[in-house]
């Protein structure tokens, strides 16, 4: 009953400026360190074919490790075309950035929206995402960061890479090498929001420094009880496979994390930060 | 004498112990090149009590330190080997390199080979790049470790070659990665001529300060690497082999000569010996601080590659001798055993072919944490030694004189 009600709430949070207009929302799910093609990742693929007849995405990023074995036509195919068939039937649009069990040549593979690049940005409506490699975090790729966001106009800027710069997971936990290049110029250009895979859990934590950071590593691996909670955790869960749905109007960024059961194991929403 | 005098006396001949001890410990860590385990010790410390501060002071001390300051270590390095191969050095005889230049192949194609295996098994494709690393072996630390072992000894210069022909099959390897980089300037060529060309007439006026072949000779190969993408710490490289040399004395690589202050190369070994110190106690600060929990698949593939390297030695050393080749006299299999597990020490070269090839980023990370724990073959070789009984743990102990 819980459930339902959950349910019914979420979708018409999602119906109601769905109803003003489909161009003033950006509605788009967050999946992390999915592509072990096994039937974890299958059914949350599932559940997310199932979401969407409630809440009408058309985006997925991936945060990385889309892939847990070398890339080839038949890999590609067990573990991302079959999982997310339904998904890709209606045109929903899967950006991807690589994560460290990722081939670099993946980068090319259509079904990814790469083009060939390691990190890119790309804008929907009044979003701008930024797409980083947080494998190979050079001085062009800063550069780029720092240039792109400078020339940014969207009210909303959101960037998602794999490795996570704040975590409280059990198995990796902060990279703070990251964090000290990468935090910088997030509070300086105004990011309000990093997602970030690589620990197979979900967990939100408390804004730092006016940043939310979302790590969603879970939609296929998983590390049961992977999450230490600390002062700096909003919600945490790890005790099953999850993804994210948000929606972003020009005002409020709203997620719902939702677990492979269809549970709702985090809601909330954002403010939009005045610039 | 009164019972004040006595007193000071005490404390005078007490203060001047203390400073004759100080003294002795920095010369026993200059002397064996201590200051890089230090500094690296001193970052894993730092980066795991308090990254966030580490991480933000030792980044802008990374281009100076790994592309400036480090030019001073390898143009020492440099000289040293240049001067072992003259007469009465240890890497005179070519007769004596066969051997060792194939265990190098050997130890390299294993240590490859292991690495290849284990990343390709834990699919993480991209390591796949950082091979040439695994060609790494701390030639400084190594020659240390087996000279405490078998003090002079065949082994001491099997070693010095394996190591030097690994680590230029590291730097030939590293090639490719600058040359396909796409961000070389080009028009560098000219500048490199011009440097080897200004250190030839150099040496043809007889130029025996070295001054010149530093700043005006290492400034333009310096600029023409660092304008090509080559590593520009490698300046000295191709300069010191027109430096003036003189013969060494036996036994006596890597370690400072003070009473030869006025012969070019001495000079310049001399003077810029605490610089090179300075620069390598630098070099583990900035480059070994990653934090433990930074462990992952790159970690397990470097020591799983260090594996690799000990067997490579021993089996490219057993087809040497299949193929009628002969090792050096006094030198057995279990003397090989030990230098192949010492050659197991990548530290220096790996640290240095690590951020060589990886930018800042977790795969780095790993490796670098895999390169600093190969110093575990440190005490191995030692166990080793004793285990098969030779060396320092020989009963009758070698004196054996190159």
């Amino acid at each position: 009953m819980k459930h339902l009600v959950l349910w019914l709430v979420f979708a018409a949070s999602a119906a109601l400026p769905h109803a003003q207009g489909v161009n003033e929302v950006v509605r788009f799910a967050v999946i992390g360190d999915a592509g072990t093609g096994g039937e974890a990742q299958y059914a949350v693929g599932r559940q997310m074919a199932s979401a969407r007849t409630q809440f009408p995405f058309d985006l997925v990023l991936m945060l990385g490790d889309n892939l847990y074995r070398r890339a080839s036509p038949q890999v590609y195919a067990t573990a991302f075309e079959r999982p997310y068939a339904a998904l890709l039937a209606d045109s929903v649009k899967f950006v991807a950035v690589l994560g460290n069990h990722d081939s670099p040549e993946s980068v090319s593979y259509p079904g990814w929206n790469m083009h060939g690049q390691r990190y890119f940005s790309f804008t929907r409506n009044h979003v701008r995402f930024f797409a980083l490699d947080s494998n190979l975090l050079d001085a062009t790729q800063l550069e780029w960061l720092e240039q792109t966001l400078r020339t940014s106009r969207e009210p909303w800027r959101i960037a998602y890479f794999h490795h996570p710069i704040y975590s409280n997971a059990k198995r990796h936990g902060s990279n703070i090498e990251l964090r000290v290049r990468l935090e910088p110029l997030f509070v300086r250009h105004g990011v309000q929001v990093v997602f970030s895979g690589h620990d197979h859990t979900y967990e939100r934590l408390k804004p730092q420094k006016g940043i939310t950071y979302f790590v969603s590593g879970a939609a296929g691996q998983l590390r049961q009880d992977g999450v230490q909670r600390a002062e700096t955790t909003a919600t945490a869960f790890a005790q099953e496979q999850s993804f994210l749905l948000v929606e972003v109007d020009e005002e409020t960024l709203r997620f719902r994390a939702i677990s492979r059961s269809g549970t709702v194991i985090d809601s909330g929403a954002i403010p939009r930060q005045p610039s | 004498m009164t019972t004040h005098a006595v007193h000071l006396r005490r404390r005078t001949h007490a203060a001047h112990t203390t400073g004759q001890t100080a003294s002795h410990i920095l010369h026993f860590i200059s002397g064996h090149y201590l200051l890089l385990p230090i500094g690296a010790a001193v970052a894993l410390l730092w980066a795991n009590a308090a990254p966030e501060s580490y991480f933000v002071a030792v980044r802008p001390l990374a281009f100076p330190v790994n592309a400036i300051a480090m030019v001073f270590f390898f143009g020492l390095l440099a000289q040293e080997l240049f001067e072992e191969m003259m007469p009465g050095g240890a890497l005179h005889h070519r007769r004596r390199w066969p051997v060792p230049l194939m265990a190098a192949a050997g130890g390299t194609l294993g240590a490859v080979a292991a690495y290849a295996a284990w990343v390709s098994s834990a699919t993480v494709p991209l390591l796949f790049r950082g091979w040439p690393i695994m060609a790494g072996i701390d030639l400084v630390f190594a020659y240390f470790v087996v000279r405490a072992i078998f003090h002079r000894h065949p082994a001491v210069s099997f070693l010095l070659l394996l190591a030097v022909a690994s680590n230029a099959i590291g730097f030939i390897a590293l090639a490719p990665t600058f040359l396909f980089d796409g961000s070389r300037a080009g028009g560098s060529g000219v500048l490199m001529a011009a440097a080897v060309g200004l250190a030839a007439w150099l040496r043809r006026k007889h130029v025996r300060a070295f001054w010149p072949y530093v700043l005006a000779c290492g400034t333009l190969s310096w600029l023409a690497l660092y304008l090509e993408g080559f590593p520009p710490a490698l300046a000295l490289v191709p300069i010191v082999p027109f430096m003036p040399h003189t013969r060494r004395r036996a036994g006596e690589l890597f370690e400072d000569e003070a009473d030869a202050r006025g012969a070019t190369p001495r000079h310049y070994e001399h003077v810029w010996h605490y610089h090179v110190h300075i620069a390598l106690l630098l070099f583990g600060l900035v480059n070994a601080g990653v934090m433990v929990s930074g462990y992952g698949e790159g970690t397990e593939a470097t020591l799983v590659a260090a594996l690799g390297r000990t067997a490579g030695i021993l089996l490219a050393v057993a087809a040497a001798l299949a193929c009628g080749l002969h090792l050096p006299a006094q030198l057995s299999w279990r003397e090989l055993s030990v230098v192949a597990v010492a050659s197991s020490i990548g530290l220096t070269f790996s640290l240095y072919f690590a951020i060589a090839l990886f930018p800042a980023g977790p795969p780095l990370a790993e490796l670098k944490l895999g390169a600093l724990l190969t110093v575990a073959a440190l005490p191995l070789a030692f166990v080793a030694a004793r285990l098969l009984r030779v060396g320092r743990f020989h009963q009758r102990r070698h004196v054996f004189r190159r």
